[in-house]
């Protein structure tokens, strides 16, 4: 296990932060650290690197327990913070190559690292420029570059894409896989859903500083009752009807949404045809309809009675 | 990363940054400029002999005679009051070495550590007549010398403590509760003592450099020759760049308020303290030390003034000693201050 958190409580006055939260990290996977804005993701960090002072609980890092003065485990561990956290009166490489050098003592060495990390975030043509002269996705490239130049076993990357463009978005979740591929351990917040699909193996979901469930993608759309969605839109269809489809099987929720239905389906098979039987029976006319697997955004929704909208 | 790296990209960092450039470097460049453009009319007064009444028996009369600035009025003790009050003498010095004076002005400051070393000289026996009194109270007859000076030596005294600034930003790099910068490097395997360690040598170096600025400015430039105590003007400038970025990583790492906040706190304290030395004019100098001698002993800037004053103008190095100490142990306070606050290596929030 490369990260281990277990029952850790963190307070700020009378504000709890984190609730016994739990977490485990294993090697070579992608964790994401699911969760809506100001559920303790940020706090969890730092209080697994030490920066914050934590109430209760314990946390090990590779296997050790982490304090303020392990320089040791610092220096196979890269931070991406949230805030871009850069000097602003360095230019890029000179930030790149500072930071670079608090991990990396031979020249020659840090000089190559430098340099493909400046490849790896795309910053060639603007080595030269002070970051208030870059756009906020090339800031927060950098922002990534100096956080993984010196190639550590385990990197922190907190909302990494927050404000960014598309563009940019896509460069940096790639490089975020391309990390991933080349051997380091990643900690990935977010809460934009679609990222941690795309990019985590397994995932923690994080609600008012709890770990309120994890496991990979399946395991957790496995844990939900709602295993389908379809999405229908009627031409005129009276309540009755709606109601008489409650005797479709497997049928446990159907939702309106606009001119839409959003019928669920507990785990069973058939549930298209059967459906389409029912419209058949019914003489029910349709514009439109598709099947929908369920998404993150169902089990947060039904684990914590809230959406967590993107 | 060792120290000297450090140095170097804290240096760049802080030398490029506006606001340093600003306060510690054109600041006090553009009040030197405004002071001589409104003083520069009573700087221009000749510096003029002083009148010293005296009675024809004192045992000091030959000693005054040699001094070649001071016009001897030999009078008799009804006389005094008269000559004082007619401004025809600026002192009278009786038989037992006291003075009489009227008012109080650089003539008096200047008869009086005339007189104050002629008392030494007693004390230890030594005799008077090898004494040297030839010592440049003043660096030249015709030197642009008077009290206004000493809006300049508190001017020099104030931006020697401006390394205030570079330390409020040394002291928010490092830590992860007041910058982003701070959270990441706490991240990092670098330890804080060698960030400070480097920080604190950049500030000192490169105020030393903003300080260079300006009394090139002033001697090249305006053309007031401030100095002819080198040696000691040059420890009172470096134990004042020392004070104040020690005090700015204190101000830095006592509190959470914004940089901006902390600044301006540096500039009100550094300000104020110049105030009453003197910047903004001798007379509140002359006020401070009239009705609240203590003040001036213990304000830092005051301190600096006093004795770049006393050594250069004065050619006195009396309070040279006291005036180390002050500066010394303030920084050391200031430094044990912020060590309570650095030593912390977790934080309750960030």
């Amino acid at each position: 296990m490369v990260v281990k958190v277990k029952n850790v409580v963190k307070r700020y006055d009378e504000k709890i932060a984190l609730d016994h939260f739990n977490m485990e990290v294993r090697e070579g996977e992608i964790l994401g650290l699911l969760g809506p804005n100001g559920c303790g993701k940020t706090t969890a960090i730092n209080c697994i690197l030490s920066l914050l002072k934590f109430d209760k609980g314990e946390v090990q890092v590779f296997g050790r327990k982490m304090t303020p003065n392990s320089y040791d485990m610092k220096r196979q561990i890269g931070l991406v913070p949230q805030e871009v956290s850069v000097f602003e009166n360095l230019t890029v490489k000179e930030n790149i190559d500072y930071f670079c050098g608090l991990y990396i003592d031979d020249k020659n060495t840090r000089k190559k690292y430098a340099e493909e990390a400046i490849e790896f975030v795309g910053l060639k043509d603007y080595v030269k420029f002070y970051p208030k002269k870059l756009s906020g996705g090339l800031k927060r490239r950098l922002n990534i570059a100096c956080g993984i130049v010196h190639k550590p076993k385990l990197i922190f990357l907190d909302e990494p894409t927050v404000a960014v463009d598309a563009q940019s978005r896509n460069f940096i979740l790639e490089g975020i896989k391309k990390l991933n591929q080349e051997g380091s351990t990643i900690i990935y917040t977010t809460h934009y859903l679609e990222e941690a699909e795309m990019l985590c193996s397994r995932i923690v979901i994080m609600d008012n500083g709890k770990d309120i469930a994890s496991g990979t993608i399946e395991e957790l759309k496995a844990m939900i009752t709602t295993s389908e969605k379809i999405v229908i839109r009627f031409i005129n269809i009276e309540d009755e009807v709606i109601n008489a489809m409650y005797r479709i099987p497997h049928v446990i929720d159907i939702e309106r949404n606009g001119e839409d239905f959003i019928i669920k389906f507990e785990n069973g098979i058939n549930n298209l045809s059967n459906l389409l039987n029912f419209i058949a029976e019914h003489n029910l006319t349709y514009i439109k309809l598709y099947s929908q697997l369920p998404t993150l955004n169902d089990v947060f929704l039904e684990l914590t009675g809230k959406e967590l909208r993107d | 990363m060792n120290i000297i790296r450090n140095c170097i990209y804290q240096g760049k960092n802080l030398f490029r940054d506006f606001s340093f450039l600003f306060w510690a470097m054109l600041y006090p460049i553009i009040i030197a400029f405004f002071f001589n453009l409104a003083f520069s009319g009573m700087m221009n007064r000749n510096f003029e002999d002083i009148q010293v009444g005296i009675e024809e028996d004192n045992n000091v009369l030959p000693i005054l005679e040699e001094i070649d600035f001071v016009k001897i009025h030999r009078i008799t003790e009804d006389e005094i009051e008269e000559k004082l009050e007619n401004d025809e003498i600026d002192a009278f010095i009786d038989g037992d070495l006291n003075l009489t004076v009227k008012k109080s002005g650089i003539n008096q400051t200047i008869i009086k550590e005339v007189v104050e070393q002629i008392k030494q000289t007693v004390k230890l026996n030594r005799p008077i007549d090898g004494s040297e009194f030839s010592v440049r109270y003043v660096a030249d007859k015709n030197q642009e010398s008077n009290s206004i000076v000493i809006i300049f030596y508190s001017l020099i005294a104030m931006v020697s403590t401006y390394g205030v600034f570079a330390g409020i930003e040394t002291a928010s790099l490092m830590q992860a509760n007041l910058s982003n910068i701070g959270l990441r490097i706490n991240a990092t395997p670098l330890k804080k003592q060698n960030f400070l360690i480097a920080g604190v040598i950049v500030s000192l170096l490169l105020n030393l450099l903003a300080n260079t600025g300006l009394l090139l400015f002033i001697n090249y430039v305006l053309k007031i020759h401030l100095f002819t105590n080198i040696t000691y003007s040059l420890i009172f400038i470096l134990l004042g760049n020392l004070l104040g970025v020690i005090l700015g990583i204190f101000i830095g790492v006592s509190n959470k308020k914004s940089a901006n906040v902390k600044t301006a706190i540096a500039i009100s304290t550094t300000l104020f303290l110049s105030f009453l030395s003197g910047m903004m004019g001798p007379w509140i100098k002359a006020m401070v030390e009239k009705y609240v001698p203590f003040l001036s002993r213990i304000n830092p800037i005051s301190v600096i003034t006093n004795n770049l004053y006393r050594v250069n103008l004065l050619g006195s190095t009396k309070s040279v000693g006291e005036g180390i100490a002050v500066l010394l142990i303030y920084s050391m306070v200031l430094l044990i201050g912020s060590y309570v606050f650095l030593r912390r290596k977790s934080y309750d929030s960030i």
